[in-house]
């Protein structure tokens, strides 16, 4: 029995280390990977200078690519020793200083000490272009920019950074080549007039398959199941290890701490059994249901990874097996609407308030209101009934405040407002009337006068 | 060892040192290399040693980090001297010629292989000689400014110019002339163009305003030998700012009888004198101008040609066709050349797959085309789900049904749901749609607002609604 209990750990371990920390390996889109890896390995082996973008919906797995690429060139000699990577990112480095104090620091030129850059911005941009300058193709090392968030770099002052980059791309200066990721497919137009014409116009995409929900079932499959010796194998020779003198870059964390399936063992019974299950749960109808529904939401891979995470993580002694409910489970909550949960939580008093707010914006055709108009309709309801009679109007503005608060209702735009007394702020509800029909219908302990009421504005 | 008291002082538990010690962990491990044997008090922090001792440190000489502070001082002083010049680290090994006729041609092809005598700029070329010769000449200074778009070989020319003049004054043909260029997109603020044009001139870096000072000095006082200086300044759109004394300077200098300074401007637009500049300085500027002429195809063409001169590789119309397509975008050089160097490297992957000897054809360059012209947005589309497909179709529906071109995410909402109980799904809930709508933004096929507007936020379609039904023609749901 504990045996049994350590393969589930086990497995949950593996499966979850899988769908996070994979990034050395990299299924399909053969034709662009092999374009990204020509292009990296002959700026680093044939000293060319080059300059590409890589672009693609968010999730689709631009940045795995590259890393796959990079993890399979850095094993080899002949491409660390004769190139530095130099990984910038956008939201990190927000502005040109910070970008080329990185750069320096990466490159580890003679200005930067210990990873401590000194000297100001215009001599540090200075000095690296001068560097660069000095260089030539035959003799120094290739250098590699790999600029995540691309688009953000465009909006840097003057696109300093971007300039000088492809201008050394395009110069007889050191061997550079500037790999561009974003997911804006229009950043070429943020691109300044010169900037433009001195990129090469290399763009690569990276798009999903169309309307390919059997490559969705065989993701699945093979992101569950667990490796067979055979496949292990085939990982080895597939994933062969990178030096540590080819890591020594600090900033460029993506090839630390990456998944190795070495680590964990298995009996292969187990395997055999686990992945008998999967296989079963791929053929079942109801599953592939929720498949199929989850896939007309999103096609991408990122954020399904997510969602298998979540199915992972519960397994445990209990339930070791992933089961047909549980991914049903999973489908439901993937389709629920949390702002009706979050309706459903509100007191009668709000719900009633939320009430008056869905017929006033009904009869005035979702003009805006304020508190004084949704007190004197949600008044003249409680009047005539027999639960709400006598509430007092400062509890019913404490109820519209933390409506306003949860973000049902918002202050309409127009500046100039700000100075209203609170009562008299007109506000939009952001609710449609769907929602709250739902929520009502759902609420268990809503009186029945209340539900009636929602039903018709007739008091 | 004499290393141990740089060492020490750093080494008492203070939240100041250990975050100086985290955030630069290379220096604490090859304090641990050099000095193998610590005394004991240093015993108390294994916790947070072996961490950073397991890791490599750089190949950088083992000495110059021991002493951090006062080694990067005097560094930084031999950088502003000049004493250090700028490396960058060297292979391995050298390079050496690559065989393959298909990777030397693309080594031709490449924009930074400008050859010597640039192909059908003659006319411009034998202009801004002439300008500069006759200066140089007399000993007096002046201004030319040229202008024309991005790629047509502005730089090119007068770099090439320029060489030629240095070759004939070496050869004391003509007197000799200091030479400096400057590029307003190299700075980081037009004022530093003072620092690098100084730093030209003696190899030291100084603030700007002593730059300035010092350069003032040398162009407005009178010296006996002085020799001419040739000043390229690029970009200059770039040196203009809201003073403009920048650009006052650098073209008031050359009409001083002291300076002998010629100024040789480049811009891209033509009219930048009239409308950028202040009409002092417009007029200093001068009316000698030249401008570039976008390339036409023939020109085109003969630039690939003459760098792929003696070469079998290419097929001349697959030459004619790439000429073609980018004169009549924008008459670009570098586009041509990438282009044709993308189109080799097409063919080279085709001669690896196929194993023998490829000539670039037609199909290549087409190929080539259709990747580097075309946009994927059409692509895009179809490869979105089909939810993502739905809302597209909402948004153009709902365009079509107000007749404005910008809606808001409610009134596509309904649009939405119509069309989803039409074709027989599910309706996405308002905060799925939302989502969907996020990810369309995300990749700028929709243009929207923020997302704190809630189901009031606005839509734009960033793409044509022709675009989006041809692409949505296929699709299963509609």
């Amino acid at each position: 029995m504990p045996n049994a209990k350590n393969d589930v750990e086990n497995t949950r371990r593996f499966l979850k280390s899988r769908l996070l920390t994979d990034r050395a390996s990299f299924h399909g889109y053969e034709a662009e990977r092999q374009n990204i890896h020509d292009l990296l390995e002959r700026t680093a082996e044939h000293g060319e200078s080059n300059s590409a973008l890589l672009l693609g919906p968010r999730g689709v797995g631009k940045t795995t690519l590259v890393t796959s690429v990079l993890a399979e060139l850095l094993a080899k000699e002949t491409f660390y020793r004769n190139s530095l990577i130099v990984y910038l990112n956008g939201l990190i480095h927000i502005d040109d200083r910070l970008a080329l104090k990185s750069a320096t620091a990466q490159m580890n030129l003679e200005n930067a000490v210990d990873g401590k850059v000194f000297g100001s911005f215009a001599e540090n941009l200075a000095f690296l272009l001068e560097c660069l300058k000095a260089g030539d193709r035959k003799k120094s090392k290739s250098v590699i920019f790999l600029l995540e968030e691309f688009d953000f770099f465009c909006s840097h002052h003057n696109q300093t950074l971007l300039y000088n980059l492809f201008d050394v791309a395009q110069s007889a200066q050191a061997p550079i080549c500037v790999l561009g990721i974003t997911a804006r497919l229009d950043v070429i137009e943020l691109l300044e007039k010169r900037v433009k014409s001195r990129f090469s116009h290399r763009q690569i995409f990276l798009l999903p398959n169309e309307d390919d929900f059997d490559g969705r079932l065989e993701l699945f499959e093979s992101l569950l199941k667990l490796p067979t010796e055979q496949e292990l194998r085939k990982f080895d020779s597939t994933h062969p290890s990178i030096p540590d003198e080819a890591l020594s870059n600090e900033e460029f964390t993506l090839l630390r701490n990456l998944f190795n399936p070495r680590q964990f063992t298995f009996g292969p019974k187990w395997v055999a059994q686990w992945n008998r299950h999967i296989e079963k749960l791929v053929e079942n109808d109801e599953v592939q249901t929720v498949l199929q529904r989850m896939y007309d939401y999103d096609v991408l891979e990122g954020p399904f990874r997510i969602l298998l995470f979540e199915l992972v993580g519960e397994l445990d002694e209990e339930k070791p097996n992933i089961t047909v409910e549980s991914i049903q489970l999973l489908g439901e909550n993937y389709e629920s609407d949390d702002k009706v949960k979050l309706l459903m939580g509100l007191s009668v008093l709000e719900m009633c308030l939320i009430i008056a707010m869905k017929h006033h914006s009904e009869i005035y055709d979702r003009e805006p209101f304020n508190f004084e108009m949704i007190l004197t309709r949600f008044g003249k309801w409680a009047n005539s009934s027999s639960s709400m009679k006598g509430i007092e109007r400062p509890v019913v503005l404490k109820a519209f405040e933390h409506l306003k608060q949860l973000e049902f209702i918002a202050l309409a735009t127009g500046g100039s407002l700000s100075k209203v007394q609170k009562e008299y702020q007109i506000h939009r509800l952001l609710l449609t009337n769907g929602q709250i029909h739902q929520a009502v219908q759902r609420m268990q302990l809503l009186p029945t006068e209340v539900s009636q009421w929602e039903q018709s504005s007739l008091v | 060892s004499a290393l141990q008291p740089a060492g020490t002082p750093k080494r008492n538990i203070q939240l100041s040192n250990i975050i100086e010690e985290c955030s630069n962990g290379r220096r604490v491990s090859r304090l641990l290399e050099l000095s193998p044997k610590k005394p004991q008090p240093e015993q108390m922090e294994e916790p947070k040693t072996p961490k950073r001792s397991t890791r490599p440190s750089l190949g950088t000489t083992g000495s110059s980090a021991t002493k951090s502070t006062p080694k990067s001082a005097s560094k930084m002083k031999l950088i502003r001297d000049g004493t250090i010049k700028p490396t960058i680290h060297a292979r391995s090994a050298p390079l050496g010629d690559g065989a393959n006729e298909l990777a030397l041609a693309r080594e031709r092809l490449h924009v930074s292989a400008t050859p010597s005598s640039l192909p059908c700029r003659e006319k411009e070329y034998e202009e801004i000689y002439n300008f500069l010769e006759g200066k140089i000449f007399d000993g007096v200074g002046g201004c030319m400014y040229i202008s024309g778009v991005p790629g047509t070989g502005k730089t090119a020319t007068t770099t090439a110019v320029i060489r030629a003049l240095r070759h004939l004054s070496e050869e004391e043909h003509i007197p000799k002339f200091d030479f400096i260029d400057i590029n307003g997109m190299r700075l980081t603020e037009p004022r530093q163009a003072y620092v690098h044009i100084h730093r030209q001139l003696t190899g030291k870096t100084l603030a700007w305003e002593q730059a300035y000072n010092l350069l003032n000095k040398r162009f407005t006082t009178k010296a006996p030998r002085r020799t001419t200086t040739v000043l390229l300044v690029d970009e200059l759109d770039i040196l203009c700012n809201k003073r403009q004394d920048v650009v006052y300077n650098i073209l008031n200098w050359p009409t001083l009888a002291t300076a002998q300074l010629i100024v040789v401007t480049i811009a891209n637009t033509m009219d930048l004198p009239e409308r950028l500049l202040m009409g002092k300085i417009s007029s200093r500027l001068g009316l000698t101008r030249l401008t570039f002429q976008p390339y036409n195809f023939r020109q085109l063409q003969e630039i690939v040609m003459a760098r792929l001169a003696g070469m079998s590789s290419f097929n001349s119309d697959a030459v004619q066709l790439v000429a073609r397509k980018v004169a009549a975008v924008s008459g670009d050089a570098r586009r041509a050349l990438d282009i044709c160097r993308r189109a080799t490297e097409l063919a080279d992957d085709q001669a690896r797959q196929t194993g023998e000897q490829v000539t670039v054809s037609m199909t290549h360059v087409q190929q080539a085309l259709t990747e580097m012209i075309t946009s994927a947005k059409v692509r895009t589309i179809r490869s979105s789900s089909r939810m993502e497909q739905l809302f597209l179709q909402a948004v153009t529906a709902e365009v079509t049904r107000t007749g404005i071109e910008e809606c808001n995410f409610l009134g596509v909402y309904s649009q939405l749901e119509a069309l989803a109980a039409f074709s027989g799904v599910s309706v996405p809930n308002p905060g799925r749609a939302m989502g969907i709508c996020a990810r369309l933004t995300a990749s700028r096929i929709l243009i929207c607002e923020g997302g704190r507007n809630d189901i009031f936020q606005k839509i734009l379609l960033n793409i044509s609604t022709d675009d989006v039904h041809f692409a949505l023609q296929a699709s299963k749901l509609l």
